[in-house]
């Protein structure tokens, strides 16, 4: 799954949806995606990637008493300000609407140039990476990693600006997450506070959860376990049980193909509210000719596996049936990794 | 045809998975899980002869309502762990599975007096 940066751009004339600055473009890199199963996922602790999947921006972000000014202000203004609160950039903001942001590397220029006392619209960046609220938080600290800024703005589905967040506001939240996570771990505690329950109103699909589960080699008796519970989380997080039918067959099937004709490996599943995301990921032999494993019928498994049900030759081609998307990439002897999304519908 | 109508049917007994209100919508006669969950009928009545865990845990993947095993071949007793579960109906028939195929359609035809 690929999470895209957003990036606004413009001068003031088009300024209506603009937001933070990436005055410094050259420094900017590619976000890649949260670091979460398409990326290296694999080597963090479980409930690390959990929390980070489950926290969204909004969580840990400075929503109230947020400093600003307007595009007339001065960026003189601006630097005592920056000055006062120890910031290092200040959002130009009009109303709800974000124009631009002054940092301090526009105000060390403004110094320099001798336009200190000019107005902030005039030498705001209005190249703008922004957050949105309803990020995850693994999306957050892959946007820090990335680029140079130590702080950026939120905005809500409206584009209006609701907050700001730093590294040190993610620090101070994952700390606290933490220690309540591993308290509950460590048994009696309640679960995570308000800032990492889902928006589970009533009807509604929560908009991020992930799952991974270990896939052991050969272990037939719990195969289909990660499946099942991959339908009851569907289930109760009120999806349409044609599609939760749909997603629990690819499941299952890919955890089958895991379980049988892999050295094991395991299956992610990732909710993001408009889509359902499934990832088969095993730790090899690899496929030699992934088109003629994709076709009905074809298999290398052996007959305790038939005995058990399974070794139709029917997994693969079952899986892509039933997505939206299907992609498939296989190395031998690396391993293989299966990608199977399903668009989940708004409800009504 | 609901769940004692099955027992009644098959000479079966229930033997997991409890009682249920459910009626079949679909029958599928299949040792192949793969092939089961091909099928995209609803309340499916699934008729088999595999004897595992998998047989319960592919039958809650498509949200079959009953799952059948012919010959009276033992269940094991992960089996019967994971029908109950799941809630699903596992019974048990000493027929074999082409004797209960017939027996079923025989009593859906005439439930619906064809």
């Amino acid at each position: 799954m690929e999470y895209k940066p957003t990036i606004l751009s413009g001068g003031e004339s088009r300024s209506d949806d603009q937001i933070m600055a990436a005055h410094e473009r050259r420094h900017v890199r590619r976000v890649s995606g949260p670091g979460l199963p398409g990326s290296d996922g694999q080597g963090e602790p479980l409930v690390i990637m959990e929390l980070l999947q489950r926290l969204r921006v909004k969580d840990v972000m400075r929503d109230h008493d947020i400093i600003s000014v307007v595009r007339t202000d001065t960026m003189h203004f601006a630097q005592n300000l920056m000055k006062r609160n120890h910031i290092s950039g200040v959002p130009v903001v009009e109303g709800k609407r974000l124009f631009g942001i002054v940092s301090i590397n526009d105000i060390i220029m403004a110094l320099e140039g001798g336009w200190i006392g000019d107005p902030c619209q005039k030498h705001m960046a209005t190249n703008l990476v922004v957050l949105e609220e309803d990020m995850p938080l693994a999306f957050a600290l892959k946007y820090f990693e990335n680029y140079i800024f130590g702080r950026f703005p939120v905005l809500n589905k409206e584009r209006d600006l609701v907050g700001i967040v730093s590294q040190r506001d993610v620090t101070r939240v994952l700390m606290r997450e933490l220690t309540n996570e591993l308290a509950r771990l460590e048994g009696g505690a309640p679960t995570p506070g308000a800032a990492g329950e889902q928006p589970k109103s009533e009807g509604a699909l929560p908009y991020y959860s992930m799952r991974q589960f270990v896939i052991v080699r050969n272990d037939l008796q719990n195969a289909g376990k990660a499946a099942n519970e991959i339908k009851k989380m569907l289930g109760e997080a009120g999806v349409e049980k044609k599609i939760i039918r749909r997603i629990a067959v690819a499941a299952y099937e890919l955890e089958i193909n895991i379980c049988i004709h892999s050295l094991g490996g395991s299956i992610t599943f990732i909710l993001d509210g408009h889509k359902a995301t499934v990832i088969a990921k095993d730790k090899g032999p690899g496929i030699k000719d992934v088109e003629w494993a994709l076709r009905d019928g074809t298999s290398t498994a052996n007959d305790w596996i038939r005995s058990m049900g399974f070794g139709a030759g029917m997994g693969l081609s079952n899986s892509k049936r039933v997505a939206d998307f299907f992609d498939i990439k296989s190395t031998v002897p690396t391993g293989t990794t299966v990608l199977c999304e399903f668009n989940l519908p708004e409800k009504a | 045809m609901n769940i004692n109508d099955i027992v009644k049917t098959l000479d079966g007994t229930l033997v997991a998975g409890g009682e249920s209100d459910r009626t079949v919508g679909t029958v599928v006669a299949n040792d192949l899980m793969s092939d089961v969950l091909l099928n995209d009928g609803d309340d499916i009545l699934l008729l088999t002869s595999l004897a595992s865990d998998q047989a319960i845990r592919t039958a809650n993947i498509v949200g079959a309502m009953c799952v059948v095993v012919h010959n009276a071949k033992p269940l094991p007793q992960t089996m019967c762990q994971v029908a109950d579960t799941l809630g699903i109906p596992l019974v048990s028939s000493p027929l074999s599975k082409y004797e209960s195929c017939v027996r079923i359609h025989d009593f859906l035809k005439a439930e619906s007096g064809s």
